[in-house]
């Protein structure tokens, strides 16, 4: 392991996080509250960065392992080293509490250990939502967009950081890429911030859940997420973007590079959109009782599972009242997700699709022992490498899921609050069944809960094995 | 390829030079064919020049590579040959052949081995026929079949069938009988084991089959035996018929690549000869067999076995011709060539070229085993004859006009029919050797330019 490098580049992005967290401070001076929680993070962020970046020069020797585990490593310490500003407030309880405010945030999880929201100073909750929007795209990501000249083969990072099971450049260059992902995904958070204006939203209020919506995070600034403004037209337009952000972006791209027929073949976006709209009928149907008319119980299915769907995990309703059908298939959601490449979390789409098929030519392959099968994806045939990689995961996915259902369970909640508690973590998605339902949090959870919960956040969002590869020992074997 | 294509221009008095970077071949080539053998690459300037290439009325490249035959057709094209063919094989090719033809300015590309594939999925559509050859842009067909034992047409002359056969838009043509070739008329008696060619419309052969009591069955299902490129050619025509494929190919790699084009169809590894595994796989059951391995004989035993499990329709590949004849006497009806189908695709335009000053042929198919040959000419004005009542007409021995086409309409000759202009004609000979309509008058003598 090149210690130097790793955690040169860990002191790159905190440079990168201190800058991105001048935004919220200037929010806080502009409604006139404290900003010292921001510069006293800030301060700090500056003085470790600075002094890894000139501190730590050495040879740059940069491999698949060291992007996996600087990205691992730097995901932690974002964690860490964001949740300052929280723990400096005041506001929030211990320490813990604010790093699995932070991680939830970073991870674009949204599951939050506050009981009431209303009234936390705007700055603090403006940097809690704005975490979304940095972790969403990959911090990473944007230190590679922002600092090419880290001088290190980026595209290790790229790859340890956006999920998905095949990983392919947009163009050539790996930071001209990131540059590429950032703009769409700045652009289709403007647009959208744009509509909540239009459709009556307060800017900073417009603000929040646009960043909410484009990390498929999930903060609101409301008790009662966006169901507080019981708004239609609120919920349509974040309904859209919910599912628009769990597009792989790559797809956006070829649009914009005007090949749009070949964006509408995928294969994934067509599982997605099928899946999501077969949820939505069955839940309008399964729940239509609860409500006035159909078009109200359409739309809150919709809104219920483009937001669980997409991981994001805003509500409208509480969705832990509604029939056992309904919340089952919610459940099944989360495990889903979101499309490779896409800012949404779960085990994501195109696995699942490889999945099914790889249990299709298992079938075949007893029928006919001779056949020769290809499971192929966007009409690529996958090497074996890759079905392989995707069953690991897969499994390691669901191992860690028991696992971590094992702990929590020492604290002895119910069932389902324990499972779907870490399915929601691990998902990314924010709220889960029970006593962390939507209107619930995870506040009573114990402190090493709240450590494993957010562990699963992190192992979720960098998809497993950049944590993985923390924990191996060979890894940090010095070079 | 070449071999082939050579021994029938050379059998048409035309004059030959072969190119070969094998002497072995050539040597080969010399003692079987009286034509001009050079050795050297096709590619290079000079080697073509020695050749004479630049008097040449025709290049013809076929070696293996396709991209040697492109160079080929392009050389000889700058070298002043009017008319140059190229045979390209490889797929990666096919969706720009047009433009690629077109700037390397080549008159022709072949593909033998999608020839063939459009050959077989003919067959299929008309399971009940051996042979299928179509006229006048699929107008009018030429289908053969076999008498067997019980048909209406066995056993009594052909002026007694029932007014219901006779009033169907159809005509007999030829009849192969052994080793001979006969043009029937009406007192002309089929027997069980004869190869009857019926032409008409595709509605009338249909009607017919179901007067003969054979239900066509639509095929619903085919194995194929090797994964070659007529399969590929062949799968990308059924799978858009709907038929359901099994493939056996021995080459594991390539099964790979064929599982990836063809997810709908089942790929299997494994040895086609193994009947164990044609067992395991359900081949009995299956409505087509095909058998289209490199080897013929494989293909030829193979189809044997699927003949002895009752499979109703056989199709298998054979480049040997006497092979074929064996194949037939043992029951599987239809062999397809890739080679002979393009050498007689090579012929017709050689033909075509030549004679383009009088009624122009605009097909033509070799039927009963080569020994006779289906024409399609359209009358221009220098055609004799115009306007005369066939019945008045001389017409030589063994010629017989089949069909005519009549703004899109296809009528069956009769005594009464005449010829106009425009007219699409379709013409059955006995022996070879008709290059312009007017050679099937008895009063022309049989080379043109006698005179």
């Amino acid at each position: 392991m090149n210690y130097k490098t790793v955690f040169r580049v860990a002191g790159f992005t905190l440079l990168v996080e201190a800058a991105a967290m001048l935004l919220p401070m200037a929010v806080a001076l502009y409604y006139g509250e404290d900003p010292s929680p921001f510069w006293k993070t800030i301060g700090i962020m500056v003085v470790v960065g600075l002094a890894s970046v000139f501190g730590l020069r050495g040879e740059h020797k940069f491999f698949a392992r060291e992007g996996f585990f600087s990205v691992g490593l730097i995901w932690v310490l974002s964690g860490v080293f964001g949740a300052l500003p929280f723990w400096f407030s005041g506001q929030f309880g211990s320490y813990v509490d604010c790093f699995f405010e932070t991680t939830s945030g970073f991870t674009t999880t949204g599951s939050t250990i506050l009981t009431v929201i209303e009234g936390l100073p705007l700055g603090l909750l403006f940097w809690r939502s704005f975490t979304h929007w940095l972790g969403g795209m990959g911090v990473l990501i944007l230190t590679t967009a922002l600092l090419p000249f880290l001088g290190i083969n980026s595209t290790h990072l790229i790859r340890a950081e956006s999920p998905g099971p095949v990983k392919s450049k947009l163009v050539p260059r790996a930071s001209q890429s990131s540059k590429i992902l950032y703009a769409i995904y700045l652009a289709l958070t403007a647009i959208q911030v744009l509509c909540l204006r239009i459709a009556g939203m307060p800017l900073y209020d417009s603000l929040i859940h646009a960043f909410g919506t484009a990390g498929t995070g999930g903060f609101s600034n409301q008790n009662l997420s966006v169901g507080a403004y019981g708004n239609p037209a609120f919920e349509i337009i974040i309904t859209i973007f919910m599912l628009l952000f769990s597009i792989n972006f790559a797809l956006y791209f070829l649009i914009l590079t005007g090949k749009v027929k070949q964006a509408l073949k995928s294969d994934e976006l067509r599982f997605f959109l099928g899946v999501t709209t077969l949820a939505i009928v069955i839940i309008s149907v399964n729940i239509a009782s609860h409500f006035s008319s159909y078009a109200d119980a359409i739309r809150a299915a919709a809104f219920q599972v483009a937001s669980v769907i997409s991981t994001t995990g805003f509500s409208t309703v509480d969705f832990n009242r509604w029939p056992e059908l309904s919340r089952m298939l919610l459940v099944i959601l989360m495990f889903i997700g979101a499309c490779a490449g896409s800012t949404g979390g779960g085990m994501k789409c195109s696995r699942i699709l490889v999945i099914l098929r790889t249990i299709a030519a298992q079938v075949r392959s007893i029928i006919h022992p001779r056949a020769v099968s290809v499971v192929k994806l966007d009409g690529a045939p996958l090497s074996d490498s890759t079905v392989r990689t995707i069953y690991a995961y897969s499994a390691t996915y669901i191992i860690i899921t028991f696992a971590s259902a094992l702990v929590v369970g020492s604290d002895n909640f119910s069932f389902g609050t324990t499972l779907t508690a870490v399915i929601t973590c691990i998902g990314n998605v924010g709220p889960g069944l029970e006593a962390v339902g939507p209107m619930g949090n995870f506040a009573a959870f114990s402190p090493l809960s709240k450590i494993v919960l957010s562990f699963c956040m992190i192992i979720g969002r960098l998809e497993i094995f950049p944590i993985l590869v923390l924990f191996s020992r060979s890894a940090w074997k010095r070079s | 390829m070449g071999a082939t294509v050579a021994r029938h221009l050379a059998a048409e008095n035309h004059n030959i030079t072969v190119v070969d970077i094998s002497e072995g071949t050539l040597a080969r080539i010399s003692n079987q064919l009286d034509v001009m053998c050079i050795k050297g690459s096709c590619v290079s300037r000079t080697v073509l020049e020695d050749a004479g290439a630049a008097d040449a009325d025709f290049v013809i490249a076929a070696t293996s590579s396709d991209e040697i035959n492109l160079l080929c057709g392009h050389t000889a094209k700058r070298l002043g040959v009017p008319n140059t063919v190229a045979r390209v094989r490889n797929k990666d090719y096919l969706d720009d052949l047009d433009n690629l033809r077109r700037d390397l300015g080549i008159s022709k590309l072949i593909n033998p081995e999608s020839a063939a594939a459009m050959d077989i999925s003919r067959m299929i559509r008309l399971p009940n026929a051996a042979d299928v050859d179509t006229f006048a842009k699929g107008k009018a067909e030429i289908i053969s079949f076999h008498v067997q034992p019980g048909d209406h047409v066995a056993d009594q002359p052909l002026s007694h069938l029932t007014t219901k056969i006779k009033n169907l838009p159809i005509l007999f043509c030829a009849v192969e009988r052994g080793n001979e070739v006969m043009i029937p008329n009406g007192s002309f008696v089929p027997a069980v084991g004869d190869k009857i060619y019926v032409a008409g419309t595709p509605s009338g052969v249909s009607q017919f089959f179901k007067v003969l009591g054979r239900h066509s069955h639509r095929v619903r299902s085919a194995f194929i035996i090797g994964g070659g490129r007529v399969t590929y050619y062949l799968l990308q025509q059924l799978e858009k018929l709907g038929i359901q494929c099994k493939v056996v190919e021995k080459n594991e790699a390539r099964c790979r690549e064929l599982a990836e084009w063809f997810p709908n169809t089942l790929i299997l590894h494994g040895d086609g000869t193994d009947p164990e595994l044609l067992t395991e796989e359900c081949m009995p059951a299956s409505d087509v067999f095909i058998a289209l391995t490199d080897r013929d004989e494989d293909n030829l035993i193979i189809s044997l076995y699927a003949h002895q499990c009752g499979v109703s329709k056989i199709i298998a590949k054979s480049n040997r011709q006497n092979y074929s004849l064996i194949a037939r006497s043992a029951g599987v009806e239809s062999v397809v060539s890739p080679k002979l189908t393009t050498a007689y695709q090579i012929l017709r335009m050689v033909r075509g070229i030549q004679n383009s000053k009088g009624s122009r042929m605009t097909a033509l198919h070799h039927i009963a085993n080569g020994r006779a040959e289906a024409m399609e000419f359209v009358v221009s004005s220098a055609t004799r004859n115009l306007g005369t009542p066939l019945k008045d007409l001389k017409l030589k021995e063994g010629v017989l006009i089949a069909g005519i086409v009549r703004d899109g309409r296809v009528i069956i000759p009769e005594g009464s029919s005449c010829l106009q202009v425009d007219d699409i004609v379709i013409v059955i000979a006995k022996d070879s050797g008709i290059l312009d309509l007017n050679d099937i008058y008895a009063d022309a003598f049989g080379l043109r330019g006698v005179l």
